[in-house]
């Protein structure tokens, strides 16, 4: 089994995510994301590190998608249509579904706005969507006759899921963006005991202790409150799907339990977009949602209205939720140009802002930004920062570990140096070998396939029928004979082995001499011994027989004078080559010589 | 509350010790092993002195963590080292941990200081300062009360005492006075100087007998002498004492505090001065609140005292397995924000809060 993670080169960690693996002689990649800060080649993988020279579509079996968000999906079309490959695509309905939308919109903001060259066109992405296979949760998908997938509920963003990817019996999980504790819109990922030999979990909040939630959005809920008492505006920049409907319906309880007036908007077209999408996927939200559903959609919201363009000009307090996230084009950004110069207003960062975006820029603190004609913007509106990613933490990670039993864990997106802690937490815990690649590293790791064996009928009554009662829980030592036979296996007793290819039974017998000193009469001698042995082996069957010999179980004992030296007895242990530990055990007994109480 | 973070920790801790640099330290205290120290960083709002309310990082992040087989009942810094000592039953020895933050985020285990008495006796308690050798003073008896020097693990000062008093803490009062106290109430000095000299007892509680005490001991004034360090003692009972080291005959003031009886004794209890709020105080472990008193009202009365704030975050925390509520643990002061309070819980809450000031005090 190995692993490699395509980056643009050494020192770059988080960004994106394009991972190769390959098992059992299969080469699947996982995710195809792409860097959103940067403008040029590098914010799209190295392809060139999987194959020097052949076709991706051979090389590779297929290629997974674990969510929409861009810096796991953003270079796919790139990937298909540009780089080439012809392949099957996989991912769960809702990310097939809103892919495409957040790639169009992304593409429209490079090309048109910025007047990239080298970028995938419209009809690139529409190419590359009709070689996408959609898969629902739990369904098991083969790709060919040994390959196999399933995807698994991740939490995170609307139709994120984990991918068990299985060839035979070697199987890896690749988690992509997960969560463990379920959110207001969505539930906690879940996986079963699987045991893979390989999981491979994302690892960004795995060093820190979550704030709880809850305090997280008192906070929110209080500054967006404050401003809005003071007659300030707030703008939340945010991508169409994903962290807005959670804060949507944050504000919508909030306004409803404290009676507020002021007005919120929701950008135009995504709303109805968005809420669409979820209610087409209602079952990939959480329970709660779709509990409450039958009595009114919880994505319709009483107090959250569509934004029209002219609205941000209207006097008074209100909240605008407006795409794109990072403001770095659209309406978002208009809207923060008009309202940005008075100080009673505030803009609430909701997430993760790449570097080069306005978003980034005014999180660092510039307050005076140049737009575009030269002009300089003065930021004099409050600038605030929530992060409602949702993410595992190290907690979570262990809590994955537990669910699925892998053999195996590697962590991704983590700094290597400061997580030595947690790779020797979970080795301890659970036993498993923890592996930490960097990017542009192969990872190998070597697993124990296990061989399915046919087991004759015959044999399996045989040893079932002799010894102890079988334990469940106990592995139990069986005697077989193993045959190889074009590709099969099957397990048979020795004597049908020996039918079967026409060979004639061979029995073995050791015959072994001990001596003992002791000058009595032959007969007496065998007296001690037997009563010896009685003595010491309780649970056998020990017997003195009248001509003179002891059975100890199938073994024969017998006594004659030595030749030579009437003080010496001899000895004779014979014993079948199926007996051998008895005849070892007895041998040795004797040689250690007799009690020396009078029978 | 003028701001209210909640964390929760995978294990509950029942030390926050603060370390060089605005680290904070927890560790667990599970009997059966597989305890984790963990060294964390706070977030950004917790550095600056003025709070933010949102902010890019709100998270601790755990910066280093070690692995300890014993429950970690006490934790120090071993001031300007790269080193720790803990303490834990089922003995009074202490274990010296190592952190090297820059190299690796493993705090390591480096040596034991042993105990000579053997198993079955209390834990030790556990006090470094800064202005020495890397010394530890260290005891679980009166009896056994020493300095250690932790990088030889050489002996340095025996106190001459043939009492088997528990104790429930102890303290460097300056860098050659110790302060004891028992966990009987009674409070000894001691001089490092005069080692020779047998500990007698400058203080004993008046409250009746049968409850176990702790103390405080606060940083006094700006450059005086360890004399006027103020002396807090808090009773299983609610009795809360201050004591002048000056003048030892009498009490200072007194006052009592309205608690319920500590349902698991007094093992949890914890009083603590605020470094940087004058004559306040934070007492918890009766329940899952942390009380905050200014104790520049009281007198010698021993009236019932009224809290400034009560944190009852934890109270609604996590049910313990035999259904009882959360029981707060360990509460310690910001070093610098004047009215910052972390606070740790049986349930692994961690929490950090800080009140509104109300007009005029503190």
């Amino acid at each position: 089994l190995s692993f490699f993670c395509l980056g643009p080169g050494a020192g770059q960690d988080v960004g994106r995510s394009c991972i190769l693996v390959s098992i059992a002689g299969k080469n699947v990649m996982l995710d195809c994301g792409m860097h959103m800060g940067y403008n040029d080649d590098r914010r799209f993988p190295d392809f060139s590190y999987i194959t020097q020279n052949g076709r991706l579509t051979d090389f590779l079996d297929c290629v997974i998608i674990s969510h929409f968000h861009l810096d796991h999906c953003g270079a796919l079309p790139y990937f298909s249509e540009m780089v080439g490959y012809d392949g099957p695509i996989y991912m769960t309905h809702p990310t097939k579904a809103i892919c495409p939308i957040l790639l169009e919109d992304y593409r429209k903001i490079t090309v048109d706005k910025k007047g990239e060259t080298n970028f995938f066109t419209s009809q690139m992405i529409k190419d590359c969507m009709k070689k996408v296979v959609a898969v629902h949760l739990h369904q098991t998908v083969q790709v060919d006759e040994e390959l196999e997938i399933k995807a698994y509920y991740a939490g995170h963003v609307l139709g994120a899921a984990m991918f068990q990817i299985k060839v035979g019996c070697e199987s890896v999980v690749y988690t992509g963006d997960y969560n463990m504790t379920p959110d207001r819109h969505l539930g906690a990922a879940w996986i079963d005991k699987c045991r893979p030999d390989l999981l491979i979990s994302e690892s960004t909040y795995a060093t820190t202790i979550r704030d709880s939630k809850r305090c997280r959005e008192r906070d929110f809920l209080k500054k967006v409150h404050e401003t809005v008492e003071r007659g300030g505006k707030v703008l939340i920049p945010v991508f169409a799907l994903g962290r807005a409907q959670e804060l949507c319906i944050l504000l919508e309880t909030f306004w409803e339990r404290m009676n507020l007036k002021a007005p919120i908007y929701f950008s135009t077209g995504l709303t109805e977009k968005a809420n669409h999408y979820y209610k087409l996927f209602i079952t990939w939200t959480n329970q709660k949602i779709r509990k409450t559903f039958v009595q009114r959609n919880m994505f319709e919201f009483k107090h959250i209205k569509a934004f029209d363009r002219a609205f941000a000009d209207n006097p008074g307090p209100m909240v605008v939720f407006a795409t794109p996230g990072m403001l770095h084009a659209g309406q978002s950004l208009q809207i923060f140009r008009k309202w940005a110069g008075n100080e009673k207003n505030m803009v609430i960062m909701p997430g993760y802002c790449v570097q080069g975006t306005v978003g980034h820029k005014i999180l660092s603190g510039q307050r005076k930004l140049e737009m575009e004609g030269r002009q300089i913007l003065e930021v004099k509106m409050q600038v605030e920062y929530m992060s409602f990613s949702a993410h595992a933490d190290a907690k979570g990670i262990m809590q994955l570990i537990r669910q699925a039993e892998p053999r195996n864990v590697l962590l991704v997106h983590g700094e290597a140096k400061k997580m030595e802690f947690l790779k020797q937490k979970i080795e301890q815990e659970f036993h498993v070998s923890c592996y930490m690649p960097a990017n542009g590293e192969t990872t190998t790791i070597f697993t124990n396939p296990s061989i399915p064996v046919d087991i004759s009928l015959g044999l399996l009554k045989r040893e079932t029928a002799i010894g102890l009662l079988p334990d469940v829980k106990k592995p139990k030592l069986m005697h077989g004979t193993l045959i190889m036979k074009d590709n099969s296996f099957r397990l048979v007793s020795p004597e049908q082995a020996l039918k079967e290819l026409g060979l004639a039974e061979h029995q073995l017998r050791f015959t072994c001499r001990v001596h003992i000193q002791d000058p009595r009469k032959e007969h007496e001698t065998v007296l001690r011994v037997y009563n010896h042995l009685k003595g010491v082996l309780k649970d056998y069957s020990v017997q003195h027989l009248p001509d003179g010999s002891i059975t100890v179980e199938s073994i024969l004992i017998q006594a004659t004078a030595h030749s030579e030296d009437q003080g010496t007895k001899v000895l004779l242990v014979s014993w079948t080559y199926q007996d051998e530990e008895l005849g070892s055990y007895l041998t040795a007994l004797l040689k250690k010589g007799l009690p020396q109480s009078t029978s | 509350y003028e701001d209210l973070h909640t964390f929760e920790l995978q294990a509950p801790t029942r030390v926050i010790e603060w370390a060089r640099g605005n680290r904070v330290c927890v560790a667990g205290y599970g009997q059966s092993g597989g305890n984790e120290i963990l060294q964390l960083l706070p977030p950004p709002t917790l550095q600056a002195k003025e709070t933010q309310g949102l902010c890019p990082e709100r998270d601790f992040k755990v910066e280093c963590g070690g692995f300890s087989n014993r429950p970690v009942y006490s934790l120090k810094y071993v001031p300007d080292t790269s080193l720790l000592v803990t303490s834990g039953p089922p003995d009074s020895s202490l274990q010296v941990w190592q952190v090297s933050a820059e190299d690796s985020d493993v705090i390591k285990s480096v040596s034991a200081i042993p105990a000579e008495d053997g198993t079955g006796q209390p834990w030790a308690r556990i006090a470094t300062v800064s202005t020495r050798a890397p010394w530890v003073l260290h005891g679980s008896r009166l009896n056994n009360v020493q300095i250690t020097e932790v990088e030889s693990r050489k002996n340095v000062y025996m106190a001459a005492s043939r009492n088997s008093e528990e104790l429930s803490g102890l303290a460097f009062l300056d860098c050659n006075t110790l302060l004891l106290c028992c966990a009987k109430g009674q409070l000894c000095l001691a001089d490092i100087r005069q080692p020779q000299r047998p500990l007698e007892a400058v203080s004993v509680p008046s409250a009746p007998c049968g409850e176990r005490w702790c103390m405080g001991v606060g940083r006094g004034p700006q450059g005086s002498d360890s004399s006027s360090r103020p002396v807090a003692c808090l009773s299983s009972g609610g009795h809360l004492t201050l004591t002048d080291i000056r003048k030892t005959s009498e009490s200072m003031a007194s006052a009592k505090c309205r608690v319920p009886s500590p349902s698991s004794g007094a093992e949890f209890l914890c009083i603590s001065w605020a470094p940087a709020l004058e004559g306040c105080l934070a007492i918890s472990g009766f329940d899952g609140t942390v009380h905050v008193y200014d104790a520049r009202s009281w007198d010698s009365s021993d009236r019932e005292a009224e809290p400034i704030f009560v944190h009852k975050g934890h109270a609604f925390g996590r049910l313990g397995s035999s259904g009882s509520p959360p029981l707060v643990t360990t509460h310690a002061w910001h070093p610098q924000k004047p009215r910052t309070v972390l606070s740790a819980a049986s349930d692994g809450s961690l929490h950090v809060w800080d009140w509104v000031q109300s007009c005029g005090k503190c």
